[in-house]
């Protein structure tokens, strides 16, 4: 009993850990000491003993350190540098229990070695590795979850952050230009305003990664946060600097930056500790990561910025070539249809967006893609769905053909169509550089290869020339006729530019047009020169038009009786070109063209250019002062409710008022307040309006000529499906006269309008004529 | 580089070489289509109340035809159909006209077949299908009682009131649904 007394308390100065007070004695035993201790313990009590001894360590572990470890975690400052220090102490304080558990270990260890024992503790011998094994298990079963990642993740922010300024620095760039809020002095790093403490938080950096690699806790305790610090960093980097600029290329750049300071943090992370060959090749794989995911992050940010990119598409030419190169190495292309496509759908394509601002961005859409996948697959995934949208818009033709054909500031098409026939395909492009289509766009692959002509793109979002051609008569027509001028040289040009893209003879019709306007010139000069006709002894000059009605898009129809004395003025031209023509006489259209007059008021003149409508109108007023509304119609032909539009014209001038309902007075003061002093410009809206009828009137006609075949089919037929109507109207009345080209949908529509009309019946999915 | 061309395109071109034999009976038969096709055309455009007539299917060469019975005549309120069948050699012979309805006519056989000059030997190319069908019309209202094919018919003639009470009998159920 006194023995084990005795030998208990020599144990006890051996392994002070063991004793009540749990204090280690100011000097250790001496080692001879040690020895004979180790000798007077019986073999079967050595086992006993280690146990015990660990067991106390862990007791010790579990009841101190640890807590006492995590309590620094367990409140948050607002100052990220007291955060920094209570990590930095928290881990020191466990440094130097480790420390003194070492003696400790080493005893042990000693103790094993004489007595040759190796009995394996949790798998392991080695006593190092055991007490490290310990305190990593201990601490982590009392992992207070989850705040204590933020403790560590301010702590590593701050360093990388004095580390990212101190990279900056050497390079010579401001310091301060993190925080641009005018307070130069501070550090970037640690904001200290006085004493920069970059170098001591560097410097507490590296003692506690040294210590952490050496605990063997560096990955577990902060593995994970650092990984998602890097890629919080990469992520703030690459918005930082990418945002808003599409006109330089970020690539090289964000490498750089990646290499010398991400890398060359955690290598100094790292290199804190002990050198090891398996560190660099962990880095190497650590780096690898980080480049792709700096791809990754800049791809997506230059995808979800794309849309702006594009719009922006000249200025941006860096960004997409960034691009082209950042999708090569990811994996996103997928993601850049989806993301484009939704952008588009949210930013174009809805009613809110003018028709020329689509075709606008589609163009550029066009180009951008261009550079961005040459086989245009990409493009033709992406924008499918604006073609669609362009086709359900009624103006699409109508932007596309004055976009081509204007030369003004966004006269974009127009320089594309100077530019002339596309380039072909380069068919022997070299083969060896030839790679596959990409999976994500592959849509239709069997589709021949698309150009990368925009205007022939453009012209096909309907699928046909005929319909730009037609589109372009209406406009030329428009043009020629609303401007009243000779002039033909620029269209002319368009012309024959119009008919390098699309032959001769679709626009055959538009070069008669054009040589009309040029005949009338010379037929109107050539009119007024001979003085046979008469036309020079007139009161006014009076030339006109001559259009071949044949060729000619229908015109808006609109009555007007001019007054008898114009009417005389235009017999006597008429006459003069039957005599000029043999054969031939004129048409007139009175409603169309424009008057010059000058009309002398009490204390005025007004110079104005109107319509004969409106000119006749105020003829009128010459010999009467006040006129009713009917009695006006009467004498001009043209429907009151016209009628008051047209009057509308005058009143805005000021020269003609409404006195009592339907009775309009001559008032020869301008009237103060909303006298307009004779601007001489054309103010109505509705002198914008497009002379020629209205497509949907041309529509309407070209129905109607189904409309015949139809019931020619269903008399003899007696009742038949949409599907098999639409069938036999292609067969048949494709031929006909227009040779418009009319979708299923377009009319089953047109037979359900007829059917509302009571002109069919409809049964059991079969049309039939009402009996 | 040759066997990469595109089969689409190639393939055009071989068809050409092995129909050559043919080649001069297709383009007639295009004269035809085309003279058919302005034929529908001009009758569905030229509003023609009475007659008409339409392509029963996918073949332009045969058609339906529906005949108006004239007014003023017994045959008044009746409609007839008929079909059309194109030769080949159109223009230069005349198609063949049957009725496909029932008609009680002194010159339309109980087959349906028509005893008309036009259509036998005073054919000409410069008819059409629509002076065809207006003729057939009109022969409903004046028969021609000398060379008749349904001779009871020919033989009630003469009794008109008779006439219209036998087609009313024996046709108002199939034919003159309107």
């Amino acid at each position: 009993m006194i023995a084990s007394d005795k030998l208990w308390e020599k144990i006890c100065a051996v392994f002070p850990i063991l004793s009540e007070n749990n204090q280690v004695p100011s000097e250790g035993p001496e080692v001879d000491d040690f020895k004979s201790v180790i000798k007077g313990i019986e073999v079967e009590d050595h086992t006993f003993i280690e146990s015990l001894v660990i067991n106390k360590i862990e007791e010790d572990m579990r009841e101190n350190v640890a807590p006492a470890f995590w309590s620094e975690f367990y409140f948050l400052e607002d100052d990220p540098e007291k955060n920094f220090i209570r990590f930095k102490n928290a881990v020191a304080e466990l440094n130097a229990k480790y420390l003194s558990y070492l003696p400790t270990m080493h005893r042990l260890e000693e103790m094993r070695l004489i007595l040759n024992y190796d009995e394996p503790i949790y798998g392991e011998t080695n006593l190092l590795v055991i007490l490290k094994l310990i305190i990593r298990t201990v601490l982590h079963s009392q992992l207070p979850i989850p705040k204590y990642q933020t403790v560590i993740e301010e702590f590593y922010k701050l360093s990388f952050k004095v580390f990212y300024n101190a990279d900056k620095s050497s390079r010579g760039l401001p310091l301060c230009d993190l925080n641009e809020s005018g307070e130069d002095e501070r550090c970037g790093g640690c904001y200290e305003i006085e004493q920069c403490r970059c170098d001591a938080i560097i410097n507490d950096f590296h003692t506690t990664n040294r210590i952490l690699i050496q605990l063997e806790l560096l990955e577990r305790l902060a593995g994970e946060v650092l990984t998602s610090l890097i890629h919080k960093q990469i992520e703030n980097h690459v918005q930082e600097t990418c945002k808003g600029s599409f006109n330089q290329s970020f690539i090289s750049p964000l490498e750089k930056w990646l290499d010398t300071v991400v890398v060359g943090w955690l290598t100094r992370l790292y290199s804190s500790g002990p050198e090891s060959p398996t560190l660099k090749e962990k880095l190497n794989v650590f780096k690898q990561k980080l480049k792709h995911l700096l791809y990754e992050t800049y791809t997506r940010l230059r995808i979800d910025q794309l849309f702006t990119i594009i719009i922006d598409y000249p200025e941006s030419e860096a960004a997409v070539d960034d691009l082209r190169l950042c999708l090569d190495k990811t994996d996103l292309r997928g993601y850049l249809v989806e993301r484009l496509q939704a952008a588009l759908q949210q930013r174009l394509l809805h009613p809110g967006v003018n028709t020329p601002d689509i075709i606008t961005a589609y163009v550029h859409s066009i180009r951008a893609l261009r550079g961005l996948d040459p086989s245009g697959l990409l493009l033709d995934t992406v924008t499918h769905p604006v073609r669609q949208y362009l086709r359900c818009r009624e103006d699409t033709m109508r932007c596309v053909v004055m976009s081509l054909t204007d030369e003004g500031p966004d006269g974009d098409l127009a320089d594309e169509l100077a530019r002339g026939e596309a380039i072909k395909e380069d068919l022997a492009e070299n083969w060896e550089t030839w790679t596959p289509p990409h999976i994500d766009t592959v849509v239709k692959s069997n589709k021949e290869k698309q150009s990368w002509d925009i205007i022939s793109m453009l012209v096909t979002v309907y699928g046909s020339k005929e319909m730009f051609v037609h589109e372009y008569r209406n406009l030329l027509a428009d043009r020629l006729l609303t401007q009243y001028s000779y002039n033909t040289e620029k269209e002319i040009r368009y012309l024959e530019l119009l008919k390098l893209r699309f032959g001769d003879s679709q626009l055959h019709y538009c070069e008669v047009m054009l040589k009309d306007i040029h005949d009338s010139k010379r037929i109107n000069t050539h009119l007024h020169s001979e003085p046979n006709f008469g036309l020079s002894k007139q009161e006014f000059r009076c030339t006109c038009m001559i259009l071949s009605a044949q060729f000619w898009p229908p015109f808006k129809e609109e009555t007007l009786q001019l007054p008898q004395k114009i009417k005389d003025h235009l017999d006597v031209y008429t006459k003069a070109f039957e005599t000029l023509k043999g054969n031939r006489t004129l048409n007139w259209k009175p409603h169309l063209g424009s008057v010059s007059l000058e009309i002398e008021l009490k204390n005025r003149t007004l110079n104005l250019t109107v319509s004969p409508t409106q000119a006749a109108i105020i003829w009128y007023f010459q010999d009467k002062i006040q006129w009713t509304i009917d009695e006006l119609s009467s004498i001009l032909l043209i429907p009151p409710t016209i009628l008051r539009r047209r009057i509308a014209f005058w009143q805005s001038q000021g020269l003609i008022k409404e006195t009592t309902t339907d009775t309009f007075c001559l008032t020869e003061e301008p009237t103060t307040g909303k006298g307009l002093k004779g601007i001489p410009d054309v103010c109505e809206d509705e002198e914008t309006e497009s002379i020629t009828a209205s497509a949907h009137d041309q529509r309407e006609e070209e129905l109607q000529v189904f409309w015949s075949y139809i019931v020619g089919m269903l008399t003899n037929l007696d009742s038949l499906p949409p599907e098999r109507i639409h069938q036999m109207l292609k067969m048949f009345a494709a031929q006909g006269p227009t040779g418009v080209d009319c979708s299923l949908q377009q009319l089953k529509h047109f037979l359900d309008r007829k059917v509302r009309e009571h002109k069919l019946l409809f049964s059991g999915g079969y049309y039939k004529l009402p009996k | 580089m040759a066997q990469n061309i595109n089969p689409y395109f190639t393939q055009s071109s071989t068809p050409v070489k092995t129909n050559e034999g043919s080649q001069n009976k297709s383009q007639d038969n295009h004269a035809v289509t085309k003279r058919l096709q302005k034929e529908l055309m001009v009758l569905m455009m030229s509003g023609e109340k009475g007659v008409s007539a339409f392509p029963e299917g996918e073949n332009l060469f045969k058609w339906v035809a529906t005949i108006n019975g004239p007014a003023g005549t017994v045959y008044e309120g009746h409609v007839f159909r008929l079909s059309v069948e194109f030769p080949h050699s159109y223009p230069y012979s005349p198609p063949l006209v049957r009725f496909t309805s029932k008609c009680f006519h002194p010159n339309v056989d109980l087959q349906g077949n028509i005893c008309l000059d036009i259509l036998k030997e005073k054919w000409s190319a410069l008819y059409d299908i629509s002076t065809i069908l207006i003729s057939i019309q009109s022969l409903l209202g004046e028969p021609n009682n000398d060379s008749p094919l349904n001779s009871q018919a020919a033989e009630m003639w003469s009794n008109q009131e008779v006439f219209r009470k036998y087609l009313r009998a024996n046709h108002s159920n199939e034919n003159s649904k309107n």
